[in-house]
């Protein structure tokens, strides 16, 4: 009876935070039909090792550790391909400008993103758009805090640089 | 007092320690360039929070979705549902293997289903009909205009079965007027056009019958007392 309403609190808990982990999914994978793959991959496998999960301990912390596990472990080599094709459409597209400003600044928001390496890309995703604490973030990428303190001030520099002048 | 790049980004997000901050916070609010170096952090946080905060938004797709809730509401009318509750149980019906990579292209397919209007019901004509009375999978000739792919039974009971056939294939589900069409596909003279699938293969109508079906496929044996039982 006990484990019966704790398995279905874990997955009503899992389900609310889907919303924060698909925006860190996209914002990892660089587009939302990988997210929507790595968010699947991710639920899959915290259901499968919901029992490893100790109840008392903060659920989204564990599940963005799992997320981002699968995203370095399996994720890398796709987003690497899809960049090689993004950079030729990119270049193809030179030359737009007036009207279209907007929705290029938009994307280059995704464009320089995808650009930082991926340790840079997490811990700026973690921080600053999913709101971790320093020790959150360093605990869920499993690093030290220093560490990653000093890859997101190289990743802000990085973004810095390739947007200009943050508005 | 030096303060190191790392320090002003950790100052902008609130993340220094107490006594620590309180130095920062002195030297920020006398030196201008300090200031402004905190003012771009902020911007841009505020910037990529801006930017992907849309995404947290949306409503989460279906398909993520179903994989957390326990029970799906609707059986078979919910095809997204049902198919990401039997891949979660990891138990797909014994014909799993054949429809599985069509999966994904029988969804938009399954919504020409005639399901539900009356209207346009229509029924297997007397050949196709006979052979869907008749023939059992297991002794069928391969060499069979029409073949019978496997037979199952519906959320009503109904027993169907899938077919192929040169003009194209199908499936059909004996009720009390016969054997009423629930999916045909392209190339089928009997039915509407509305409710022809494009370019649908065994593969396709296999996908459909995995989301019509309540349980798996009927082997031999039971496919056969099925008929001796009229389908019924």
């Amino acid at each position: 009876m006990k484990a019966e309403t704790l398995g279905t609190s874990f997955e009503t808990d899992l389900l609310a935070l889907m919303p924060r982990l698909r925006r860190f999914a996209v914002g990892l994978a660089g587009n939302p039909a990988d997210g929507d793959d790595l968010c699947q991959m991710t639920i899959e496998r915290a259901l499968t090792n919901r029992s490893k999960w100790t109840e008392g301990t903060r659920l989204d912390s564990w599940t963005y550790r799992i997320m981002r596990n699968i995203w370095i472990d399996e994720g890398r080599k796709a987003t690497r391909s899809r960049e090689t094709f993004v950079a030729e459409e990119a270049g193809a597209g030179v030359g737009g400008d007036g009207a279209q400003e907007s929705a290029v600044e938009l994307s280059n928001v995704d464009r320089a993103m995808q650009k930082l390496p991926e340790d840079q890309r997490e811990a700026v995703l973690l921080v600053m758009v999913e709101g971790y604490a320093y020790k959150e973030a360093a605990e869920i990428v499993g690093c030290p805090v220093g560490t990653l303190n000093s890859r997101l001030v190289r990743g802000r520099d990085a973004l810095m640089g390739m947007l200009g002048e943050a508005q | 007092m030096s303060i190191t790049r790392e320090e002003i980004a950790a100052f902008a997000d609130g993340q220094l320690p107490p006594e620590r901050e309180a130095e920062v916070a002195a030297a920020v609010a006398s030196d201008p360039t300090l200031a402004e170096e905190v003012a771009k952090h902020r911007a841009l946080k505020a910037m990529l929070q801006g930017h992907f905060a849309p995404i947290a938004e949306e409503p989460v797709p279906e398909n993520l979705a179903a994989l957390l809730r326990p029970e799906p509401q609707s059986e078979v009318v919910d095809f997204a549902a049902a198919r990401e509750k039997r891949e979660q149980k990891r138990k797909l019906p014994s014909w799993g293997w054949v429809a599985g990579p069509a999966l994904a292209a029988s969804l938009a397919i399954a919504i020409f289903l005639p399901r539900g209007n009356e209207t346009t019901d229509s029924y297997a004509d007397a050949q196709l009909a006979s052979v869907l009375e008749q023939t059992l999978v297991a002794e069928q000739l391969a060499s069979a205009d029409t073949r019978i792919l496997l037979s199952f039974q519906n959320d009503d009971a109904e027993f169907c079965r899938a077919f192929s056939a040169a003009d194209g294939g199908g499936i059909a589900c004996r009720d009390d007027n016969g054997w009423k069409f629930e999916a045909l596909g392209e190339g089928s003279e009997t039915a509407g056009t509305e409710y022809r699938m494009a370019g649908a293969g065994d593969a396709d109508i296999l996908a459909i019958a995995q989301e019509l079906a309540e349980g798996p496929a009927l082997d031999a044996e039971a496919e056969r007392a099925a008929r001796e039982a009229g389908w019924r």
